[in-house]
């Protein structure tokens, strides 16, 4: 059976002997059914730990672009934008509080995709950095307001995502200093002020 | 009333929302009954309808559904023919739980049905009153059952329906018709279709698309005794005397699947007679969906293919810098 080249929820998309269900998909008496509108994607399944059988294709449905400018009344308009963080999602957070013990985070964008809400986040001070955790100091790290990118580790508990920045890519990417200038990484712990030349403890991203 | 009064606005008069027809003024009683309005269409019929998605721009998803009514005005009388339908659908969501709502590992559906203050014959207050809240709670049974919410944990979405102008119980020449409660089986039919396709704009997952369908039992106006009984799809309660009994339901089409019953009147001894009816309608109504939701996806889709085809195109024409 050719498999439809665009979906509506509820629309039988192949046998799940035949491929594997991907996003946007579900799974009912053993065939993959469509659950989300949108164009159908075949894509061959990524390399996973000792599959003897030629792997199946990965069916999904593709989620509109949340680029496309929502045009007022258009039938682009809505839509996009929806999507939750999962664990593994790289997000872009800005620092809203510090605690002794953790700073809190609002989620803004998930995976290069600008959130429609912000989502509430914790950075806990034990994943500020992968080494001498005992020895982190969080208002060394963080300060309020600055931008940060991290992994999220966890969905958490009811309110809050917790994100890490225990690698050497996620950190402090924009700060300002007291005077209120951004301020450039000078290394992983530090960034100064280009007018004053002051330097302020950061745990910095490395940047690309 | 007094308890659902809305103190913050200025409350219109209670009362009709249209030009009082005064009996006195007819010039004899029979000149009423020629201008009810009588079915046109087959039993087996519906009336048409008009669905668009994506018209709230800050929403999610949305759709609005209208079933216009099939008789013209005519300009001898002020008593209105027949009551057209009119529901605009919005999703909010899904977004993060507020602070204080405890863990949820799925998506938790809120669904708000109200009429606007002129959608009926007697006018509606501000606050939502006992028959929208009933509305309300079909309205989320025969959605919970279509939404994946494992996919969504820990965020809540928010389902808005506004009906503008809602199906009546009767004609409005009949003095005594409103209250019957015929019309709300219509308007919870049309509202399950309606935010059905508003879910599906905003790319919730669903194992099938939902939709409502209406059928009832009148009896014959052409029989003599005016026992036997007949079974229509997508009864217009203006155009019907003597209803006896209507059942509207929510189904799953490709899953042959119901979620949402609801049933009134005398069915008699059966009632899957009127439950099929009221499938074969909404499977009627869920072809008009599939239209409107593929005519939208390819007016979403389009622009996106086309930027992709362009940055691969604006890709090919750049020039290597050669020193």
């Amino acid at each position: 059976m050719a498999v439809p080249s665009i979906a509506l929820p509820g629309q039988l998309l192949g046998s799940a002997d035949k491929y594997f269900p991907g996003p946007g998909t579900h799974i009912h008496e053993s065939s993959i059914y469509a659950s989300i509108a949108g164009p159908v994607l075949t894509s061959p399944t990524p390399k996973t730990t000792s599959t003897t059988t030629k792997p199946s294709p990965l069916l999904s449905i593709q989620r509109p672009d949340t680029s496309t400018d929502p045009g007022i009344l258009g039938t682009g308009s809505g839509g996009g934008g929806t999507i939750l963080p999962e664990v593994n999602s790289v997000v872009l957070a800005l620092i809203t509080r510090l605690g002794p013990r953790f700073a809190t985070c609002e989620i803004l964008v998930i995976n290069d995709v600008v959130c429609r809400e912000s989502f509430q986040g914790q950075i806990r001070r034990e994943d500020i950095r992968a080494t001498e955790k005992d020895k982190i100091k969080m208002e060394e790290s963080f300060r309020v307001g600055d931008l940060v990118r991290g992994t999220v580790i966890s969905l958490g508990d009811q309110s809050n995502y917790y994100v890490s920045t225990s690698e050497n890519e996620f950190g402090v990417v924009v700060a300002r200093s007291e005077e209120g200038r951004l301020m450039f990484p000078v290394s992983w712990k530090e960034f100064r002020d280009p007018v004053t030349g002051r330097a302020e403890a950061r745990k910095a991203a490395k940047p690309f | 009333m007094a308890t659902n009064m809305d103190r913050r606005r200025n409350n219109a008069p209670s009362g009709g929302t249209h030009a009082p027809v005064f009996a006195r003024t007819l010039r004899e009683p029979e000149y009423l009954q020629t201008l009810r309005p009588t079915r046109a269409r087959g039993q087996n019929e519906l009336r048409r309808i008009y669905l668009q998605t994506g018209i709230v721009p800050s929403a999610s998803g949305s759709a609005y559904l209208e079933i216009p009514s099939s008789t013209s005005i005519s300009s001898s009388t002020l008593i209105k023919p027949a009551s057209s339908l009119k529901i605009v659908a919005s999703i909010q969501g899904p977004k993060p739980l507020p602070r204080s709502a405890p863990f949820s590992p799925s998506l938790l559906l809120t669904t708000t049905v109200k009429f606007a203050p002129f959608a009926t014959r007697q006018r509606r207050g501000y606050i939502r009153d006992s028959t929208e809240r009933d509305l309300g709670v079909h309205l989320e049974t025969a959605l919970r059952g279509v939404i994946i919410g494992e996919r969504w944990p820990k965020s809540g979405v928010e389902v808005v329906l506004t009906i503008l102008e809602g199906d009546e119980d009767g004609w409005w020449g009949d003095a005594h018709a409103s209250g019957s409660g015929w019309g709300l089986l219509n308007v919870l039919a049309g509202c399950i279709t309606v935010a059905s396709a508003a879910i599906t704009d905003a790319g919730i997952d669903c194992v099938d698309m939902v939709c409502g369908g209406v059928a009832a039992l009148v009896r014959n106006p052409d029989s003599k005794d005016g026992k036997d009984l007949i079974k229509i799809l997508d009864p217009c309660p203006v155009e019907h005397r003597d209803i006896v009994a209507a059942c509207a339901v929510g189904y799953l089409a490709s899953r042959d699947e119901v979620t949402e019953i609801w049933m009134k009147g005398d069915v008699g001894s059966d009632p899957d007679a009127l439950i099929e009816g009221a499938t074969h309608a909404s499977v009627g109504s869920l072809s008009v969906v599939k239209e409107v939701l593929l005519e939208s996806l390819q007016a979403k889709f389009q622009k996106q293919i086309e930027n992709s085809q362009g940055a691969q195109k604006r890709k090919a024409e750049d020039v290597e810098m050669t020193g």
